[in-house]
């Protein structure tokens, strides 16, 4: 019989948590590769197949940015918040309830110009998500409920919300729930490669804003010192519930944008799957990349490979479409239990 | 084995163990014999927790041998120490807070079966209740009881579980005096019974109150095994602070800025919402040092905190150069000319996983002149941190690397460094060397003469009697959350502030003196 010893670790380097997270990477390979071993194709043949089939083409990149795009959003929206240890497991629901906000104005306001358009759209669907994480954001403030499990139940409700007015109100013509489509001023412009579209700009725009908010700004140092020690941050003077107060607000306004960014980028409307779980594939994104929004941007891509390539296995080797799901499922699996080897030495010891 | 005699329960021998370096506990030897209540005293820290949590299995000794009974032991698993008859009343309780009594004495006894005989189970526990005369409702829900009664919970099932050895971990703390008078009865009903106990506490009081053997541990080394009869509170006073050699520092006039703080009736509450600070009077001059002494917890963090804002005021008053700063939020008693370096280093004094630079710029990178139009100007901040590494000679791995890879004197070095640097009128210093080796101890202690010399009001909490008696000009004695006794440093002995500390006045403690 063996046993297992832990012993804490004093520190861990640089160096070796990149090992740490890559072998964490490699072995959620391996097992997909078992898992789809066992639905009768070749794991290799499979990963040879996620790659050409996302960076093999000119198209595979560009519909491997589009899935980056939202992405890229929701990682941030989680960045931000982990930066000062707060969880947002919400950025779905915001995702959707900064989308219901975006699409309410092309539905019930004038058509302004595309310019004045899409600030407007913009600047709704940061609120709107900005608004959804208020209440996760007063209900840990104000009765210290946990905000995991607050922004978890509300992504429900902004979901069943948007569902409201798709299956009510905005119901197409036909009787589908969808809203009609938005006019060409609510639409994002391409930028000439394939679907990929505005959002892009957006996105990597605010990429470097939260960097020098993080990195450079009064603000980013509060952040930085509240998410390392709550403790340390009151005795340094800092308003510790102001600052997650502030950090929802954004987090939630990221959300939102990232909903805005897929009606107006892609969808050109509402409908119920505006999102194939990129609130949730955002937490992935941001805790790979340990907060720091450049490698957010590298993160978001690599899971859009992911992605990418699991809707092109479904319909080339005819595998369930949860590939993807139990793909980006066990990377976390993996990269959560890789976090006992970055705390403790692991020893096996064999029982006398 | 020494002396193999029949009553020896516990025999502890040569035990060693230490933490990231720090050693707790220093080949200590411990026995227990049966129907013995023996009290393991010794300041907080001093290793007596430790020391417990090694006969029970939590951690494992470095060195040395446990024997139980006469024969040596180890634990596989914590719940070994059960099943060997040795049970731990912990400070915090480990009971589940909606189950009865009657399900939470149940829960997880060996002998349960897969189904469990309830009523069976309560007439055995009723035959526990009235052997050792614990009156109890089993039908209660415990998160409704009081406190002194989940305690009394707490011992019940440990009894139930037959344990030859009771530990009960400063179990007086969070009693009112009534119920610690209950549970010190209960004790010696279990002992009369031929039950040891190891009683953990800090209060002299108490010791003699119960136990029959005291065992004075200090910095995790036993000082003395000591019969009660043969001993009394001043012996075992001196040997719980003990006395090393003493520093002597230059000590210059100052002219005193009088009134820099001034405390009326201050009230503040524990984490626990107990009282912790009880209606406090108190001034400091700037250019003397008032020395906080006290045994850990009588309200002293709880002072400082309410002082620097940490903390809410309940009632009274704290006025600071004529202000009252009672509902200032820290960041404004920070600007007004506060300091406080806490006792907490690790997790209050510094953002441990933090670099050591954005750490030494904490309580400066408001100021104008590190902002570059919206930005902070980092390469500025850096500087900053730099010079202050340089002055302070702070020795570190990097200066972008995280704080707590410090040791624990260039961690302290750090945060006074900041502190002193940003020239404050009132100086907070909350055990300032624990934990320090003797370079860093002078270091500091010299720094916070320094700053007195400088004409600056300068508070000091310590447990530390040599830096009590080297650095202050006025010492208070603080008991319970009220001061036992406020005088000149040199008016009263070492053991007649150890009696203070037990919650003498100073005229009990003058007078128990010239009674010997």
């Amino acid at each position: 019989m063996f046993k297992i010893k832990l012993e804490q670790k004093e520190r861990v380097s640089k160096r070796e948590e990149l090992i740490i997270t890559l072998s964490a990477i490699g072995i959620a390979f391996v097992l997909a590769g078992i898992f789809i071993a066992l639905n009768g194709v070749n794991p290799f043949l499979a990963l040879w197949k996620v790659v050409t089939s996302s960076l093999g083409s000119s198209y595979g990149i560009s519909e491997t940015i589009v899935k980056a795009i939202p992405l890229i959003f929701t990682g941030l929206a989680v960045g931000i918040a982990l930066n000062s240890k707060l969880w947002n497991i919400g950025a779905e629901g915001q995702l959707f309830f900064g989308a219901t906000f975006a699409t309410a104005f092309v539905i019930y306001g004038p058509v302004l110009s595309k310019p004045l358009e899409l600030t407007v759209l913009i600047i709704l669907g940061a609120v709107g998500g900005a608004l959804w994480a208020l209440i996760p954001a007063l209900l840990k403030i104000k009765f210290k409920m946990n905000e995991v499990i607050s922004t978890l139940l509300l992504n429900y409700v902004a979901i069943n919300i948007a569902d409201y007015f798709l299956f009510g109100p905005w119901k197409g013509k036909d009787n589908f729930p969808y809203t009609p489509e938005f006019p060409p001023e609510a639409k994002f412009s391409r930028i000439g490669f394939g679907r990929v579209h505005a959002g892009l700009i957006l996105a990597l725009v605010l990429v470097v804003l939260l960097y020098i908010i993080i990195y450079h700004t009064k603000l980013g140092y509060k952040l930085r010192i509240t998410g390392s020690s709550l403790r340390a941050a009151k005795y340094a003077g800092i308003n510790i519930n102001k600052i997650m107060f502030l950090v929802f607000l954004l987090s939630g306004a990221l959300a939102g944008l990232a909903g805005v960014s897929q009606v107006c980028g892609i969808e050109y409307k509402l409908h119920q799957h505006i999102s194939t779980g990129y609130g949730y594939s955002g937490i992935i994104v941001a805790w790979l990349a340990r907060t720091n929004p450049y490698i957010i941007v590298i993160f978001a891509v690599f899971l859009s490979i992911l992605l990418k390539g699991a809707d092109s296995l479904q319909i080339a080797m005819h595998l369930p479409a949860a590939v993807g799901v139990v793909m980006q499922a066990l990377i976390l699996f993996a990269i959560l239990g890789s976090e006992l080897f970055k705390t403790y030495n692991v020893k096996l010891i064999r029982r006398k | 084995m020494s002396d193999n005699n029949k009553n020896l329960l516990v025999h502890m021998n040569g035990i060693s163990k230490s933490f990231y370096g720090n050693k707790v506990n220093t080949d200590v030897e411990f026995k227990l014999q049966k129907g013995e209540i023996h009290a393991l005293l010794g300041e907080n820290g001093a290793g007596k927790t430790t020391l417990m949590n090694m006969l029970t299995g939590v951690y494992f000794p470095d060195e040395g041998d446990i024997y139980f009974k006469g024969e040596k032991i180890t634990f596989d698993f914590p719940g070994k120490a059960l099943q060997f008859g040795i049970g731990m009343v912990h400070q915090r309780f480990s009971l589940v807070g909606n189950l009865t009594v009657l399900e939470n004495l149940i829960l997880g006894h060996p002998d349960n079966k897969f189904v469990i005989n309830i009523p069976e189970k309560k007439k055995l526990i009723k035959t526990y209740m009235d052997q050792f005369n614990f009156q109890l409702d089993l039908n209660a829900i415990v998160g409704d009881l009081p406190i002194g009664v989940r305690q009394k919970v707490e011992i019940l099932k440990m009894l139930v579980r037959e344990v030859d050895v009771l530990i009960v971990d400063e179990p007086t703390t969070v009693l009112t005096k009534q119920e610690a008078d209950n549970l010190m009865q209960i004790l010696k009903n279990i002992a009369d019974t031929g039950k040891g106990i190891i009683f953990i506490t800090h209060k002299m009081s108490e010791v003699f109150q119960i136990a029959d053997k005291i065992t004075v541990l200090r910095k995790g080394i036993k000082i003395s095994t000591v019969n009660k009869k043969d001993t009394n509170p001043r012996e075992l006073a001196k040997m719980m602070v003990g006395k090393e050699n003493e520093l002597t520092f230059e000590k210059p006039v100052v002219d005193l800025k009088p009134n820099i703080v001034r405390i009326q009736n201050l009230f503040v509450n524990s984490n626990k919402g107990v009282l912790a600070v009880n209606d406090l009077t108190f001034d400091v001059a700037g250019g003397e040092v008032i020395g906080i002494a006290g045994v850990s917890g009588n309200g002293q963090i709880e002072l400082a905190d309410a002082l620097t804002g940490n903390r809410d005021v309940i009632r009274g008053k704290v006025l600071f150069k004529g202000k009252d700063i009672s509902n200032d939020p820290p960041v404004k008693r920070i600007d007004e000319g506060i300091s406080y370096v806490p006792g907490d280093r690790i997790n209050v004094g510094v953002a441990g996983n933090r670099s050591v630079w954005e750490n030494i710029i904490m309580k400066v990178y408001r100021l104008p002149k590190f902002r570059k139009g919206l930005l902070l100007n980092n390469v500025k901040l850096k500087e900053y941190a730099e010079k202050i590494i340089k002055q302070y000679n702070i020795f570190l791995p990097g200066i972008n690397l995280p704080a707590l890879l410090l040791s624990g004197g260039n961690l302290q070095k750090l945060i006074i460094g900041r502190e002193i640097e940003r020239d404050c009128d009132l100086y907070i210093y909350v055990y300032p060397t624990r934990g320090l080796d003797v370079g860093a101890t002078e270091f500091v202690r010299k720094a916070i003469l320094q700053l007195r010399n400088e004409g600056k009001a300068v508070i000091l909490i310590s447990g530390d009697f040599d830096e009590i008696f080297g650095l202050s000009d006025r010492i208070a004695v603080m008991y319970e959350g009220k001061f036992t006794g406020v005088f000149k440093n040199g008016e009263h002995s070492l053991e007649e502030i150890g009696l203070m500390m037990s919650g003498c006045t100073e005229e009990e403690a003058v007078k128990e003196m010239s009674n010997v």
